[in-house]
């Protein structure tokens, strides 16, 4: 159980550098936070209000205070210890939530005050940044890794300033990952030398949807769906972009998030009526519902597409198959 | 870890060895758990690629991009085959309603970065003094390592290689490899195979307060 203690007035809670384990709250009273700016050595002082934690970061992170809690008028404080803090807030879910984003805020500040003083001052746009990492390990002849940061580049800045250089980069680096030994593993050769000869003017849409169809052979379903999404929202090529569509209803379905994909597959017949994969959409919308365990439905498309398909075609002989899955189970 | 984390099997993903998970400057929307296998966390400052730190199994990385928008601050390479769990801001109300823990461990971690950060940012705030950056690396390091044995012993041994103290001190294996040479003349410290000793910790405590107040 937390403890309720009494503070007089002007009685220290902890002084910086303390060890601590304890979490606390100020029900009623008032308590300074003192503490110093790293930076300026600046003094800061803070006031918690009331029903307000503190000394949470450092019970939590087992590090020293970094803030001396003094009480300015007589205050009711409640203590908790680690374990017991731990119980009121994962009953209480959105404390957590709430803390999480100060302490990312202040991470993350954090993060930028130490980049600034490793840097100097270079500071690269975002961009820039990630064509650079690219570029390094190209230059270093680390070809997957240089393979990987490329492809990502082209397809968050397709229309980049530095889209022909990476293409090119790209396409050189993924022959490097076929040719070269030392490379851990060469998982990412076969779909990448598929679009080898395309170069510059087919972009980034033809190489973001071939590494993605590669990566939904080797079951990364979800790598895929974000890449086929990242098509769709870019929509400079309207053919890829159709096709990444139907792609991303697929990946769904494997990715066992039928409602998802039902809902995607169905935009995509609306939309695209005349879809080359008209009938595999079908097929994978019986199948999502197939998985929902919703026979009846999963049955109306099956039998829709059997209508439509003629007896030979690849898509009819799934269905079939998937049709008496469903016998069998019913 | 020893949660059952089944019931998030529709958010596993694998990597093989080698594969580049993301990179820095990318926008991030994911974050991830290691189920099995390592990840490095890697930075290229100039034209050096830096190991930021090597994550095992139950550890999380990218869980900044959860709260924020804002770009990767650093690349995650796969150092041997990978299974990860992959949550991003859609699904991340699920993990809280199925493993509060999981996200309550995440809020440790981030008090534990944060001081991590204030800490490297004190080392690396003493600029051009470099004899400084190196003792209070070591002081870092004593303060992360839990003690056992002799509470009088004012030795310290530190299983840490040069790169990992040029590492934290933001300089380069020479520069670092002079300043040990100073201690070393300076009878502070000795190098052997594999670790460095400190022999009295407390003097670089005491060298460390001097400079701060400086």
């Amino acid at each position: 159980m937390p403890k309720a203690t009494q503070y007089k007035t002007n009685s220290v809670i902890f002084f910086q550098g303390d060890a601590g384990d304890k979490i606390f709250i100020l029900k009623a009273g008032k308590v300074l936070l003192k503490s110093n700016d790293i930076e300026t050595k600046e003094e800061i002082n803070e006031l918690v209000a009331a029903g307000e934690f503190f000394g949470v970061k450092s019970a939590l992170g087992r590090y020293p205070r970094d803030e001396t809690a003094r009480v300015l008028a007589d205050s009711d404080v409640l203590v908790f210890t680690v374990p017991e803090f731990e119980q009121l807030v994962l009953s209480n879910t959105r404390i957590i939530m709430k803390m999480l984003k100060v302490f990312s805020n202040q991470l993350r500040r954090m993060v930028s005050k130490v980049q600034n003083l490793m840097s100097k001052g270079v500071n690269k746009d975002a961009e820039a940044g990630l064509f650079g990492i690219g570029e390094y390990y190209y230059n270093n002849h680390r070809y997957k890794q240089a393979q990987h940061a490329l492809t990502r580049y082209l397809a968050h800045y397709p229309n980049g300033k530095f889209q022909s250089q990476a293409s090119d980069l790209a396409g050189k680096a993924s022959q490097g990952v076929g040719g070269s030994p030392s490379d851990e593993s060469a998982s990412m050769a076969s779909g990448s030398n598929l679009e080898a000869p395309s170069g510059v003017a087919a972009g980034a849409d033809a190489k973001g949807f071939l590494e993605a169809v590669a990566l939904v052979t080797q079951e990364k379903y979800l790598d895929a769906f974000k890449i086929f999404q990242k098509i769709v929202s870019t929509n400079s090529d309207p053919d890829h972009a159709a096709q990444a569509e139907f792609e991303m209803g697929r990946c769904l379905v494997f990715l066992t998030q039928f409602d998802e994909a039902i809902k995607q597959l169905t935009g995509l017949i609306t939309k695209y009526p005349k879809h080359p994969d008209l009938k595999d959409a079908l097929f994978f919308i019986g199948k999502a519902y197939q998985g929902k365990g919703d026979a009846t439905w999963a049955k109306n498309f099956f039998n829709k597409i059997l209508s439509l398909a003629s007896e030979d075609e690849p898509v009819s002989v799934k269905t079939r198959k998937a049709l008496k899955e469903l016998e069998a189970k019913a | 870890m020893t949660m059952d984390l089944s019931i998030f099997n529709r958010f596993a993903i694998t990597k093989k060895g080698g594969d580049i998970i993301f990179c820095e400057y990318e926008p991030g929307d994911a974050f991830y758990l290691i189920q099995s296998g390592q990840v490095k966390i890697v930075k290229i400052v100039g034209e050096l690629e830096k190991t930021l730190d090597i994550l095992n199994p139950g550890e999380f990385f990218g869980e900044m991009a959860l709260l924020e928008e804002a770009p990767r601050s650093a690349t995650t390479i796969a150092l041997t085959d990978l299974k990860l769990l992959e949550f991003n801001r859609a699904n991340f109300e699920v993990l809280m309603q199925g493993q509060p823990q999981i996200v309550l461990n995440l809020l440790k971690l981030f008090s534990k970065r944060i001081y991590d950060q204030k800490r490297r940012f004190m080392i690396l705030n003493f600029g051009d003094d470099h004899q400084a950056r190196v003792a209070d690396v070591f002081l870092m390091l004593e303060e992360n390592q839990t003690r056992t044995g002799d509470a009088e012993d004012v030795t310290r041994v530190f299983a840490n290689s040069i790169e990992d103290i040029a590492n934290w001190a933001g300089l380069s294996v020479q520069k670092v490899t002079e300043v040990l040479k100073q201690f070393v003349n300076q009878r502070r410290v000795e190098l052997h195979q594999g670790k460095i000793v400190v022999k009295n910790i407390n003097d670089f405590t005491r060298l460390v307060k001097s400079k701060r107040q400086e």
